[in-house]
This record gives structure tokens, C-alpha cells and sequence, in this order.
């Protein structure tokens, strides 16, 4: 793979794709740079599974460029990827360490790496004593440590994660963003589709929100923020929040209030303003809507129409 | 990825356990045959020599008294008061030989012991006409003749050569039973091989690390090993059975150094058994990928099964008319050929242009099928548990 600097890993230009007379993705465009953690987010059947199929050749797109490492991906050329799909399972009646072995055979370990990394994996993941347990013996949660370890034993240049936390207990869950966090430290990029907006607020440099196979925000989580949400202001002070035209109050206590600047007001001027007028401000703090609050003012209506 | 699809099938106790199930029958069947065998031989002889008292009637003037004495027969000249003595249990048996035995029919009466004892009496009925002739005749030797154990070696010649015999035949025929063989024990699993990918949802890993293509041919070597160990562990018993117990399963002698091995049909049977099995390993690895379950993908064995053994219907044809149209129909359609054109391969009936033609087609068929199969399993596995039209396929 020869990447020039500043090219993005992740190339996906004009892509579209149709199942039969169904168009599943109109025009998407994106890049993931590399080193960098990408949120891939949308509604459920907003076409994120089928971008990430696509990107990996398992389907073939109807048209449009999708690129990983300058070129269209086959499992053939020297890639080293990790890839954690929605639909997960693994070779059932398989004993654990056999069924890593052969992953990381196939991924291109030789069979003493292989054992050895899937040996201090499970020991990490607390599986360990199970090695030799048939997959299907062991709980669910131990099975997808298991699938992760699988998805990360080689060192994966790109990391592409579909609903990586789904299914998990806290605790796994917890586990799961620990190994993320290790592997963006090492610089591996990262494009994780995924619902949990805490997640993605927390390690995501940049998102692109999908609904009905078309971009509605692409770009940093705070860009998105400030394309879609507002900035509210949590201010404590003594007595009552005067009202004013720059901005609108939302919650208002003796001690404390919640204001939104209006359009055309920033939060410095609106403290300006307070102080001129003898508000007595003991602290100031800009909020910004979460990504989860815009995800439900984007798909809210969807969501209301699946649960009716 | 052969050597785990290898190993994991023979870690598999249910896989041993079907393996070994067949030749423990075999050999339970050859122990029982044999003891089965032993006894009845023993007692056939038995039979020949059984000792009883009976009267005859001799319209033929064949029979010997002295012999007859000494078998413990007596004559008498009234056939109806003989019938009537082994009715009434006054003696074991009465023989009624007509005046012309060649042409007649010798009665045989006698007082019933059993279906399998009841047989004595026809065999002293007839040892004692066989024995009065050929002291007749007065000579063993032509008696021999008269009696039509004559052994004959015939051998044919073409271009100048030893050919045409059983000798010729079987060798190629190899191929055809090691075909048989295979599809038999591994067809099932030719189908069901994707299976296990979808059914474990392992296909979106599989198809990112590995070249679909690449995992297509694997799971085909990895089967065709199995095969050979599983061929191996049926043959041992019967291999077994040949050589140590010949004798006793009443097997004939087959004089290996009898076999003739000629390059060229044996060259045409290695070419169209390859053939053959691709084209048929590619057809059922492409329906499996189809199919969402193992079981749905079963059902559709037995049609396959059926275009396998189509050529048998018209074997009497294949060995007696080869040019005839049917038999054409069957030696270069495609699911037919490969039995067909094995069957005249060995028969001599095939020659080598249609050998090529065969061979080219089976190769090219099983070639494209192969390919369709890799296409199937690339975009049909990831349906999971739908069944996938192979329209829906090309139209991605």
C-alpha cells in the first residue's frame, strides 16, 4: 500500500447502491484520514451496514469509488485489517484457541505468534482457563472477547467496527473502548459504526450521520454540534436571570439558570451583558447539544413511526 | 486453511462415527457370511452323502442297483405304491426315474425334515443318476466332457495385440467406482460445506480475509483428503476379507497379473474422473451456497444422486449399442458424461476424439460451475437464512 501524506485511508466518493429498483445509497461521500477515529452513525436500515459491505467488496456496489488504502479492497492485497461486523459468529464447535489459531493463520501470523498472541489475549480477557472449551460452551460475553480478539490479532492498519459494543455488558463494553483507546494510541484508524453517542462524543475525531442512504452531517463532532445543535449556558448567580433579547431562558432558579444564546449572540457577549447589568455570575458554562440529542432530533420522527 | 478444514473434520467424533460404522458393517457382514458359507458348504456335502432308505422305479434302465444298494436304495416297479410307502412314513424316500431323464423330469419324494434337509433327497436322487451314468459310460474323463466342465481361455486380437478381455475391461473401471465412491461419501458434504460458514455468521470475516475463491478450492481438497482416508478405512476390511478369507466368502480368484493397464484408456479414466469431479463438486458446492439450511440443501442430493446413476438405466445400450442415440445423449450431456463415457472407456467403445470432447467439456463445464459456485458463496452467504435467487446474484 503506498499512501502519500495527507491522503485519507478510507476513500469512499459518489457511492451509490441499488437492490434492484431499491436505492439503498444516494451520492455518499467521505474520507477517513489516517491515524484518525471515524463515528459512522445512523438509524437502524439507514445504509451504514451496507457502505461498510460495499467498502469491503462484499457487495459490489452499483456505482462510485470506495478505496481502502488508494485502491478497492480484496482480502488478497497486503491490508492488514480488522473487521468486526454486525452479523458476528465464529466456528461453534471449534475449540477457542483452535478457532484463534486459525484466524491469525489466515491473517498472516505464523502458528507460534498465533498461539502466543491468542494465549495473552485470553489471558487478558480472563478466558484463558477456556481455551480448550468448544466456542459454543462458552457464554456469550466470553464469545464475542473472543470475536474482538480475533478482529485485533493482527495489528490492523484500519479497524472497522459495526455495532462493536451490541449485545455487551457493561463490563465488556468498558473493555471493548479500552482496546479501541490502545489501538488509536498506536495509531490505528478506526471506523466504528455505532448508536452510543457517549462513545462517539468520547473517542470520535469526526462523524458522518446517514439517514435514508443520504449524508445529513459529516465533519468533527463539534462541527456537527454547531450545525445542528446550540450552545446552551448553565450560569450560577445570585437572584433571578434578568430576561433579554440576546438570549432565551430555559430553566430558571433562585441560584441558578439555563439560558440559550439567540441567533447572532455569542456566549462571551451575553456574560458581558449580564455583568453590565449587575448580575452577580459566580460561574459561566457553555454547554453544547449532545450528539445524542441531535441523533434524535434527526431520527426522532423515524423512531416514533418504527415504534408505532 | 486445508489443514484446519482437515483436522477439524477428523477431531469430529460424529465423523469417525460414520466412517467406522460401514466397514464394522462390512465386516460384521463378512463374519456372518462367512460362518453362514462354512455351514452351508458343510452341509451341502453333507447332503450328497446323507444316508437314508428309499425306493425307485427305474423306466430308464440307467441306474445301477449295486450303487443304488449302496446308497441304501432298493427297486420296485410301482411308482404309486413307492409314492404312498413315503406318504405313510414307511420309508424316507422314493425316486421315480422316467424313461428318459435327459428330457424328463425324475420325481422326488420324501418325507419332509425342513425346507434346507428336504434338499438331501434330490441331492442323493441325483448323485445316484450322476454316479449310475458315469459308470456307464465307463470312462471319468469323457463322463467330465458329457457333463460340460470344459475350461476354456479365449483371447481376441486387435492391430496385432491381446485385447477385449475382462482384463482390459477393469482397470479404467477403477475410475468409475473411486468416482462412485466419492461422490457417495462426500456429495453430502460437498453440499453442506459453505453451510457452516453461514449458518455460524463467520461469512463478512471469512470473505475479508480470505479470497472467496481461495476458501472454494480449500474446502475442495480438504474433502477430497477426507475422502481418501475415509475410501481407506472401507477398504481395509475388504481388503482384509480378500486376502485371508477368500476361500471361506466363496470369492473368485482374480489373477491380478491379468489386468491390463494400456496407457491410453487409463489416461482418458484419470482425465474424465477429474473432470467429472469438478463439475459435480462444483454444482453441489454452488446449490449449498444457495441454500439457507443444511437440511434444504440435502434435499437437493437426492436429484443429484439421480443424474449419477441416469447412466445406468441404459447400461445394457452403453455395452451393446454405443452408437445408438440415447446413449450419444448420454455420453456428452454434461451431468451424464461422466459415467457414460467411463462405462464405454472401459468397454472400448469410447475411442479417443470422443474421449477429448468429453474430457474438454467436463473441464469447461465443471470450470464455469466452479466459478458460478465462488460467485454464489460471495454474495449468497451473507443472506444467511434466506434462500438467495442466483438472479438476485448477478444482478449485483
Amino acid at each position: 500500500m503506498d499512501l502519500g501524506r495527507g491522503e485519507p485511508l478510507v476513500h469512499v466518493q459518489d457511492f451509490q447502491m441499488s437492490f434492484g429498483s431499491t436505492k439503498v445509497i444516494e451520492n455518499l461521500s467521505f474520507d477517513v484520514q489516517q491515524g484518525e477515529t471515524f463515528g459512522f452513525l445512523g438509524s437502524n436500515g439507514s445504509g451504514k451496514t451496507t457502505t461498510i459491505r460495499s467498502l469491503l467488496g462484499i457487495y459490489q456496489a452499483t456505482s462510485g469509488t470506495l478505496h481502502i488504502g488508494g485502491a478497492p479492497f480484496a482480502p488478497d492485497r497486503n491490508i492488514s485489517l480488522g473487521y468486526l461486523p454486525e452479523e458476528r459468529g465464529l466456528y461453534k464447535k471449534e475449540a477457542t484457541l483452535d478457532v484463534m489459531v486459525y484466524f491469525g493463520r489466515l491473517k498472516g501470523l505464523s502458528k507460534v505468534n498465533a498461539v502466543n498472541w491468542s494465549m495473552n489475549f485470553l489471558e487478558r480477557v480472563g478466558v484463558a482457563s477456556r481455551a480448550k472449551v468448544r466456542l459454543d460452551k462458552l457464554s456469550s460475553g466470553e464469545q464475542q472477547k473472543v470475536q474482538l480478539g480475533i478482529t485485533i490479532m493482527n495489528d490492523p492498519l484500519l479497524l472497522i467496527l459495526d455495532e462493536p459494543t451490541k449485545g455487551f455488558d457493561p463490563v465488556n463494553r468498558r473493555l471493548l473502548m479500552e482496546i479501541i483507546e490502545e489501538q488509536r494510541t498506536a495509531g490505528t484508524t478506526v471506523l466504528m459504526v455505532t448508536h452510543q453517542m457517549e462513545e462517539v462524543e468520547r473517542l470520535c475525531d469526526r462523524v458522518l450521520l446517514l439517514k435514508n442512504g443520504v449524508a445529513r452531517a459529516y465533519g468533527t463532532v463539534s462541527q456537527v454540534q454547531d450545525e445542528f445543535g446550540s450552545t446552551s449556558i448553565d450560569i450560577a448567580l445570585s437572584g433571578e436571570i434578568p430576561t433579554s433579547d440576546s438570549y432565551r431562558v430555559l430553566r430558571s432558579n433562585p441560584d441558578d439558570a439555563r439560558i440559550m444564546a439567540n441567533v447572532g449572540n455569542s456566549p462571551e457577549s451575553i456574560l458581558k451583558e449580564l455583568v453590565q447589568r449587575g448580575v452577580q455570575v459566580k460561574s459561566f458554562m457553555e454547554k453544547k447539544t449532545s450528539l445524542d440529542e441531535i441523533f434524535i432530533q434527526i431520527y426522532g420522527d423515524e423512531s416514533i413511526r418504527e415504534a408505532g | 486453511m486445508v489443514s484446519f478444514e482437515v483436522s477439524r473434520t477428523l477431531k469430529k467424533k460424529k465423523f469417525w462415527l460414520g466412517t467406522l460404522t460401514v466397514p464394522f458393517a462390512i465386516a460384521l457382514i463378512l463374519g456372518l457370511s462367512v460362518i453362514s458359507n462354512t455351514t452351508t458348504a458343510n452341509k451341502v456335502d453333507t447332503q450328497k452323502n446323507a444316508k437314508f432308505s428309499f425306493t425307485y422305479v427305474d423306466a430308464s434302465g440307467l441306474i445301477n442297483s449295486a450303487i443304488a444298494s449302496a446308497l441304501g436304495g432298493s427297486e420296485i416297479t410301482n411308482s404309486s405304491l413307492g409314492v404312498a410307502t413315503v406318504k405313510s412314513a414307511k420309508i424316507a424316500a422314493f425316486f421315480n426315474y422316467p424313461k428318459n431323464p435327459a428330457t424328463e423330469t425324475v420325481g422326488v419324494f420324501g418325507i419332509d425334515k425342513g425346507i434346507f434337509d428336504n434338499g438331501k433327497y434330490a441331492a442323493v436322487a441325483t448323485q445316484l443318476l450322476q454316479l449310475s451314468v458315469i459308470n456307464k459310460v465307463g470312462n471319468k474323463e469323457i463322463a467330465t466332457l458329457i457333463a460340460g466342465k470344459v475350461r476354456i481361455n479365449s483371447t481376441s486380437f486387435l492391430k496385432g495385440k491381446e485385447s477385449g478381455s475382462i482384463g482390459d475391461v477393469i482397470p479404467p473401471m477403477f475410475f468409475l467406482l473411486i468416482f462412485y465412491l466419492v461422490l457417495l461419501l462426500l456429495g453430502n458434504q460437498m453440499l453442506t460445506s459453505t453451510q457452516e460458514e453461514k449458518e455460524n455468521r463467520v461469512t463478512e470475516i471469512i470473505l475479508t480475509t480470505l479470497n472467496p475463491n481461495t476458501l472454494i478450492l480449500g474446502k475442495i481438497v480438504s474433502l477430497f483428503v477426507i475422502g481418501v482416508v475415509q475410501i481407506t478405512v472401507f477398504a481395509s476390511p475388504v481388503i482384509l476379507g480378500y486376502t485371508f478369507f477368500r476361500k471361506d466368502l466363496r470369492l473368485p480368484n482374480i489373477d491380478l497379473s491379468s489386468l491390463n493397464f494400456h496407457a491410453a484408456p487409463m489416461i482418458i479414466g484419470f482425465l474424465l474422473l477429474v473432470g467429472g469431479f469438478t463439475l459435480f463438486t462444483g454444482t453441489l458446492v454452488a446449490v449449498g451456497a444457495i441454500m439457507p439450511t443444511a437440511k434444504e440443501a440435502s434435499n437437493v442430493f437426492g436429484v443429484v444422486m439421480a443424474l449419477l446413476f441416469a447412466p445406468f438405466w441404459v447400461i445394457s445400450l452403453v455395452a451393446s449399442d454405443p452408437s445408438s442415440l440415447i446413449v450419444q445423449i448420454f455420453t456428452y450431456f454434461p451431468y451424464s458424461a461422466t459415467v457414460t463415457a467411463m462405462m464405454r472407456n472401459g468397454l472400448g467403445s469410447l475411442g479417443t476424439g470422443r474421449a477429448s470432447i468429453v474430457i474438454a467439456e467436463l473441464f469447461i463445464f465443471g470450470f464455469l460451475v466452479l466459478k458460478l459456485a465462488m460467485r454464489l458463496f460471495r454474495y449468497g452467504s451473507i443472506e444467511y437464512s434466506k434462500r438467495v435467487s442466483p438472479f438476485q446474484i448477478f444482478r449485483r
